[in-house]
This record gives structure tokens, sequence and C-alpha cells, in this order.
């Protein structure tokens, strides 16, 4: 049986109907067609589903609609700098040509997000123990990491 | 027209064109696709390797709220169906079922729930049969389960000395002859005789399989697919269901990473509940179906057998290489014919007898993955050098060195040597790596470094077109039928382009991937053949477009064409470039409107003689070739193997590629980084486990692929171009070498493992397991 919620998602109040068994990233993807946030296998093994939630990254596949009540949810559609243009995670991303087939990219960038704004100067390491659970396929990780350090030295300087 | 100019944009590292929307996440992937009215289907596999079909009762799936379709073998055209060279393939399993998972019946629902809930109740009676699964078994000629009784009148477009019927499971005997083995062998002071296996590993690429199939009112088909080869596709559905191909259209957008995997058919069955539903369907597999569907890689055992001299000449060489093709042929065929590509082009070896097999068992069907089976015969070949170097007292790079083919020489197919750059590779990652120098030991993480050389070929295939539009808003519009699997095509065919017309990366625009609009495009990109062939085709095209510029401007300037160039949108008089017109001004309704050019681009090649692999002498001699080029590599690798775990890391990773010419160095780092980390998880980690035929470990948990803290830091992945011998039919001199930056790095491992605590592990992948049972054996 499908009950009015209320979500909030990339600053905006977005009301609709959902089942309670359906995951964040279903409504996401289906129902507001915010299709930034992918989908690569539904189990909370890739993160190509990953979004904030309050800030902290979590792989939607696995997160409850109804349990998002109440709280911030970030996609990729609503990751932006101060006033206009890219974030400096998708600028470093770009430049740093991290970007291939591109599907794991939305997760890895608001993964990348949230391990910055918790250690805003982290190590190689720190990187990659940070991007454990974003499976890319195409990069070999090398331009992402180099991507977030950039990004990382660019927010700090 | 061809004029020597210093290039402004081939050879730099433009920033991509697909990056910006891909970081916003505004692209649609075919698996984000939405289409009103839309249907999603879903797929009942069997529960058995091997059954016979009694009965199917879909009623009670016809009535769960939200059917709208249901199909079983009786609803598909009586046809068999094979991307490969025999058609053994029904759509849905007609009578019997051959491996676990094979699709028995398939159903459309307004949800993806109502189509599970239906998907539950069909109700299928099997009688199950006796299976096989282990290959060298059913490469017998007396195998007790034959998987296609009625292989014999399956059709097929294979010479016969291609078949192999006193043994009824081999579905292709590739046959590759040169010399006398035996007599070899009783040359040579040293014979080296090992059986290597390599699994069954998985693409993974992240984005699922997908399609959505809408019918159209001509009864014809629009595809919306995210897969490799929308013309195959196209040809495929079109023979399938009997439809004109013209009333098929195939169509995609960016796809969300292939590797091989997503050029098997998969479109069919979807096809199928639209024709039957008359409402567009969408599948996208599960993770878990793509581990079976998904055509995972073939799993191969292989016996090779090197006679050596003492002075490390190699005399003669032997291989025997099964390859299991699961219960259908499809790529398999091809597989087991071009991996023996690294077999004949990379040493210089009087003596050559090659057998590959590619044998039927009661596993899902297989298709090519990166590499296309040369990574697995790599393994072997460059193990039992080093096993050999050993045995021999020789230095593993000196033996190679020794005994590689050079520029000119004939590889052991009878096919003149071009553009080969390995020695170059080999040096460039001996000093980069130090290869010779051994560092000291951390506690149990002993050291060691290995090196590995290796080579992939790009296949022919037919043939590839481009088309460029001049608009009249100084537009340079690319339209191609290749795909853009994570590549770049677009951004390194934008800067061929904006090369040509002396243009910025600004002016130039690019259509893509629609069998509606865009130029043929063979077998799509497979076979590493994208930057090579389209590469080609956009140059000719962008010729033909200029060449019609130059023409409407002669008449404009009233000076004949021989003075006349064009660049920048503008064109003018060579020697006095004031005197001039703006393309735009030619453009003109009255000056004929748009100026198109369009070109087409096959490889020069022939094929090989069935009976023993060889290309005619005479067709040698007059320039012609089995493949359309070889793009040849070395890795150098350094690991450390803890001697109380058996577990392995890759701490340092180089590898040198000979790709000719760099386009886009950066877009070339990504490709060889990319396919270093997959080489890392295919030596060390990644194996499809399955038992009875049943894949085990069908999720991202269980089956393990390559992460970032796993992979080696940054500052010790390095990527080596090696531009010293570019392709004379090259784009700028370019060779595909996507798949080659992958060949030679399970060898390279082993032989590091083995530099570092002295055990040979001749079975993928390298396991903590395999190597402490080893290093206890010792």
């Amino acid at each position: 049986m499908k009950r009015r919620i209320t979500l909030k998602i990339n600053g905006i109040e977005e009301e609709l109907y959902a089942e309670p068994w359906w995951t964040l990233s279903r409504v996401l993807r289906d129902e507001l067609n915010l299709i930034g946030t992918k989908e690569g296998c539904a189990g909370g093994h890739c993160g190509a589903c990953t979004v904030l939630i309050d800030g902290k990254p979590v792989m939607s596949c696995l997160y409850l609609a109804m349990k998002a009540r109440g709280k911030e949810i970030m996609t990729i559609e609503g990751l932006k700098c101060e006033g206009e243009g890219l974030h400096p995670l998708q600028e470093a991303f770009i430049e740093q040509f991290a970007v291939q087939c591109g599907y794991c990219i939305p997760g890895m960038i608001l993964t990348a997000k949230a391990l910055l704004d918790e250690n805003p100067a982290p190590t190689e390491t720190e990187i990659r123990a940070g991007l454990n659970g974003n499976i890319c396929r195409c990069t070999g990780y090398v331009k992402i990491v180099d991507a977030i350090m950039s990004a990382a030295a660019r927010t700090k300087a | 027209m061809v004029k020597m100019r210093e290039l402004t944009i081939v050879g730099k590292s433009v920033l991509r064109g697909d990056a910006k929307s891909k970081v916003l996440g505004k692209e649609e992937y075919c698996a984000d696709i939405k289409v009103p009215g839309m249907l999603h289907a879903k797929v009942l596999g069997s529960p058995y390797a091997h059954a016979r079909i009694l009965s199917i009762d879909v009623s009670a799936a016809q009535r769960v709220p939200g059917v709208r379709c249901v199909v079983t073998e009786e609803d598909a055209p009586k046809k068999l169906t094979g991307t490969g060279v025999v058609r053994d393939m029904p759509l849905l399993a007609s009578g019997v079922v051959r491996y676990v998972g094979e699709p028995v019946a398939a159903v459309a629902a307004t949800t993806v729930e109502a189509a599970e809930e239906a998907i539950d109740v069909i109700r299928v009676e099997y009688e199950e049969l006796p299976a096989i699964f282990d290959i060298e078994v059913s490469a017998g000629t007396n195998p007790p389960v034959i998987v296609h009784p009625d292989f014999a009148k399956y059709r097929k477009s294979t010479p016969p000395e291609r078949l192999c019927p006193e043994r009824p499971n081999i579905c292709t005997h590739i046959k590759i002859y040169k010399g006398d083995v035996e007599q070899g062998f009783k040359e040579s002071d040293l014979i080296v005789e090992n059986r290597y296996v390599a699994p069954s590993i998985q693409h993974s690429p992240v984005e699922p399989h997908a399609a959505v199939v809408v019918p159209e009112a001509d009864g014809g088909l629009t595809l919306l697919t995210g897969k490799q080869g929308i013309y195959r596709a196209k040809e495929d559905v079109a023979a399938m269901f009997g439809i004109a191909p013209h009333k098929i259209r195939v169509a995609q957008k960016y796809v969300g990473g292939a590797f091989g995997g997503k050029a098997t058919i998969y479109e069919l069955i979807p096809a199928l509940l639209a024709l039957k539903s008359g409402r567009p369907v969408k599948w996208v597999m599960t993770r878990e179906e793509t581990f079976v569907l998904g055509g995972p890689r073939q799993g191969m055992v292989l016996w090779i057998k090197d006679g050596f001299k003492n002075d490390g000449t190699l005399v003669a060489r032997q291989m025997e290489v099964f390859v299991d093709a699961g219960a259908y042929g499809e790529a398999s065929p091809g597989v087991t014919q071009n991996c023996s590509s690294v077999a004949v082009c990379m040493y210089r070896i009087p003596h050559l007898k090659w057998d590959g097999y590619a044998v039927y068992t009661n596993t899902p069907k297989r298709r090519g993955m990166r590499g296309y089976g040369v990574n697995e015969v790599t393994f072997a070949i460059e193990s039992n050098m080093n096993i050999a170097a050993e045995k021999l007292g020789m230095d593993a790079v000196e033996l190679r060195r020794k005994n590689l083919l050079r520029e000119g020489e004939a590889m052991l197919n009878g096919e003149i040597v071009h553009s080969n750059g390995v020695v170059e590779c080999l040096d460039r990652v001996c000093e980069s790596m130090k290869l010779r120098e051994k560092n000291a030991p951390d506690g149990p993480w002993k050291k060691g470094k290995g090196l590995a050389l290796g080579n992939k070929y790009s296949s022919p295939g037919t043939h590839y077109g481009a088309r460029i539009h001049v608009t009249e808003n100084d537009r340079i519009v690319i339209y191609h039928g290749a795909d853009a699997i994570g590549q770049g095509v677009n951004t390194v065919m934008a800067q061929i382009a904006a090369e040509e017309f002396g243009v910025s990366m600004d002016n130039v625009d690019v259509v893509f991937s629609d069998t509606a609009i865009t130029p043929y495009f063979g077998h799509g990109s497979t076979s590493s053949r994208t930057t090579f062939n389209l590469g080609n085709a956009v140059r000719r095209a962008s010729d033909a477009a200029k060449r019609e510029i130059l023409e409407r401007a002669s008449a404009r300037l009233e000076a004949p064409i021989e003075i006349l160039d064009v660049r920048g949108m503008e064109a003018y008089v060579t020697s006095h470039p004031n005197l001039k017109v703006k393309v735009r001004d030619l453009i003109t309704p009255k000056a004929g409107g748009e100026i198109v050019g369009t070109a087409d681009y096959k490889a020069d090649c022939v094929a090989d003689d069935p009976k023993n692999g060889q290309l005619d002498p005479e067709l040698a001699r007059a320039g012609k070739r089995l493949m359309a080029f070889y793009a040849y590599a070395a890795k150098a690798v350094e690991v450390a193997v803890n001697v109380e775990t058996g577990e392995v890391k890759v701490l340092r990773c180089h590898g040198a590629i000979d790709l000719g010419k760099a386009i886009n160095p950066k877009t070339c780092e990504q490709q060889s980084e990319g396919g270093m980390a997959m080489g890392i998880g295919s030596a060390l980690y990644e194996e499809t486990l399955m038992q009875d035929g049943r894949v085990l470990n069908s999720s991202f948990t269980d089956y393990r692929l390559p992460l970032a803290p796993q992979m080696p830091a940054n500052e010790n992945m390095k990527s080596i171009f090696v531009e010293s011998a570019p392709h004379k039919d090259g784009p700028f001199g370019a060779k595909g070498f996507a798949e080659g930056v992958v060949t030679g790095m399970e060898p390279a491992i082993a032989n590091a493992v083995f530099d570092a605590v002295g055990v040979r592990i001749k079975e993928l992948p390298i396991t903590p397991e395999k190597v402490l049972r080893a290093l206890h054996k010792r």
C-alpha cells in the first residue's frame, strides 16, 4: 500500500507516494527521474548508487525511502559549489581525466565529497581506503585518486 | 590533398568532451531509459545444467496482475542464432536446456515485481540428463555426454577443415602448422612442457547489460541499447524475426563499460516480448544474471611444449589449447582462432604446431573478453619462457630478446612483421623497473620482480564508415556508428577531424551510435579497432568534404583547385592567403547547401588457409595481412609475497605499449592504467566459481574485483608509450591498444612471484591458498 511521504532532496521538499519497501535508489531513479544516481548491482556492493544522507555516503539501493524522511538527501544533481558552476571535485574529475565510461562517477564523486568534508587533506592511502566501497572497472582508480587529491589541494588553497 | 603539417591537436591531451555531462550525472545510460507504456522483462532460467523439458505451464503466470505477455519457445521463431560461426542457439530453450540459467521462458509486466512474481509461478517439468563440465574430458573422442547431438545439422559458416566430427563436443578446431615440430623437438637440447589453466572471469562493467525494445507502427523495432556492435544487433534481430533490416533501428548513447561482454546477443528476448505484447519492453539484467547470461570469459586449459637449443634458440613449440565455450558457440570459435595470434607473431620459431579447440560443456555460453583469449595464451607462453630461462641458466630478458621477431621477418603464419615496437617496450620497462635489482624483504613480505611480453592483434572484421557534415554555422559534425564504451572515441575522432580541417575542438560535434543515421561500423567497438578503423574513415570523410569545399571555392574564387587549401573554415589560395572565401558562404542553399563527406575503411586483409592457418606466401609478398595490425606490449611488475599467509601484493606496475601514435596521451593513459588494474584482478583475484555448472559467486562480494586500496600507489603505476614503430595504414600511424595494455599482466605477476619466493603458479588466479600450498610443497 503506497503512502504519501516527503523527502528533502537537494534542498527541495519532494512529495510522493511510495511503497514501504521501496528503496531510496528506486524512488530517486524511477519516481523522480534523478538518474544521476546509478544502479550497478542492487546489492550494496558496487557503490554506483551512493548518495549523501545528512552528509554521510549511503548506498541508496539498500536504504529504504521511508527511512530517509526528515533527512537531508544529496544526489549528484544537487552537488554545487558556492555560486554557479561545477563543484571542485567535478572540475578535478574532468581535468585529471578521471572519467571513462562514467557510470561509477556520480557515486565516486559523492563518496569523495563525504571523505573531504571529514578529512580535507587526506593522504593517498586514506583516499584509497575511502573508495573501498566504490567499484570502477575502467580506470584502475589512478586518475580518480589524482582528482580527489587535486580537489583537496584546490579547496585548501 | 595530404600535406605534411605540424600536428596541432592530434597528439595533445585534449580534455574529454563527455566528462562534464558525466560528472554532472546528466548522461542517460541504457539502464536509465524510460519510455511511455514500457513493460519490464524478467527471464526464467533453467535450474539444471542439462535436462529435457517435458512441459511448461504458464497459465498461473498469465493471471498475475500486471502481466501483459509470457513467452516460451512456442512463441519464438523456429530458428537458431549465434554471433559466431555456428548457429546453435535457440532464442528460448527448445526441448532441452544445456546450462544452469539458460532462458526457458520470459515475462513482460507493468512492474518489475509483477514480472518476478509471474516468473515464480511458471511450472516447468524437467527430466534431468547427465551433464559435462570438464573441458578436457568433453574434448575427447568418446565423451560421456554430447551437448549438441544435432551439431552436424546446424548452419555453419566455417570451413570443414575447422570441424572435428570424430570429437562430438568440439565446436571448432583451429590448426596452425609450420615446419615439423617432432623434428624440432629432436633437434632441441631442452624441452619445457607444462599445463596452464586460466579460469572463466567476468567482464563486470558497472552498468549491467540493458536493452529497451520499442515496437514500431510499420512492424519494425527500435532497440535502445547499451552494447558493443549496434549493427550486429540489428542484423541478428532482423534475421531472427524475419524483419527487413531497414525497419530495425538500434541506437544508444554512452555505454557504462563493456570490455567485450556487451557484444553478446541479449536483445532477442525483449524483442520477442515487444513484438508479442505490442508494448515497449525493458530488460536490465540483474547483477547475478550478468554473471551467467552476460557471457563470461571462456576459461582455458593450455598445454605448451617448447624446444630450445642450449644457447636459448627456440626451435619448436607445440600448443594444445582447450577453450571452454560453454553450451553455445557464440564468440568461442573466434576466440579459439584469434588467441593463437600471440603464438605466431612474437617469437621466431622454425616449427610450430598449434591445435586450438572450442569445446562445448554444460556451462553458460561465453563471450570474448578484453584480450579475446590472447591474455590466457600469453600467460602460458610467457610463464614457460621464464621456466626455460631458469633451466638454461639464461637471463629471461636475453632469452626473449634473442628470439623476438623483427620488422620485415615472416611470422609463423607467413604474415610479414610490420610496426613492431616490442624491443623498445622491453628495454624501457626493464630500465624503468630496474628489473635486475632486487629489493630487501619487509618482514614476511618477500619481494620479487617479473617481466612478460605480450601482443594483441586487431581483427579486420568488415568495414567501417564515417560521414562528415560541414554546416553553415561553422560546425564540423562527425557521424559514426562505433560504440562509446568509455574509451573516449568521440574526443579522439573530434581531434582527428579538427586536425584535418585546421579548426579548434570547439568547432567539432559528434553524432554517434544510431543505425538510422550513422554509417555502418562492422563489428562494433571490439578488437581494439575503433581508433584505427574509424580514425581512417574520419580522415577520408574529412578529405571528401574538403574536396567538395575546394571545388565550390574554385568556382567562387575562379582559381584552379590545385592552388587552394582549406583551414579554419576558410578556403584560400595557398600563395595568396588573402584571396579567400568563408566556408559558410559556400554552403548557402544557392551554393549547393550543406557539404557532406562520406568514407569507408577496410583493412587490407585476407583469410588464412584453414588447413594450416598460413597466409598464402604470394599474398604476403603483395603486402596482404591476416590481421589489421598488432600492438606489442611489455609489462614489468614488482610484487611482495607474504610467506606466512601466501598473500600477493603488486607494489609496482610498469606497462609499455607500442601504440604507433598516442592521439590523446591522457586518454591512452586511462586505457593503460585501467588495463593493468584489470590484469592485476585476473592474475590475483578473479575466477567464476562453478559447481556442477552452477555459478557460485555471482555478486561483487563473492567475486572479487580490484578495489582502490589493493592497487599500487599512483607513483608506482607507470604507462610507457612507444611511438617508434608507427603503422603504415594507421591514422597518424596509430594502432588500437586497449586490449594489449592488459596482455602480459598475469605472467609478469606469476614470474615476479617466482622471483620473490621460488614457487611457480600455473593456474590462475594466484590465490594465497595456492601460494601457501606451493610454499609448503617446496
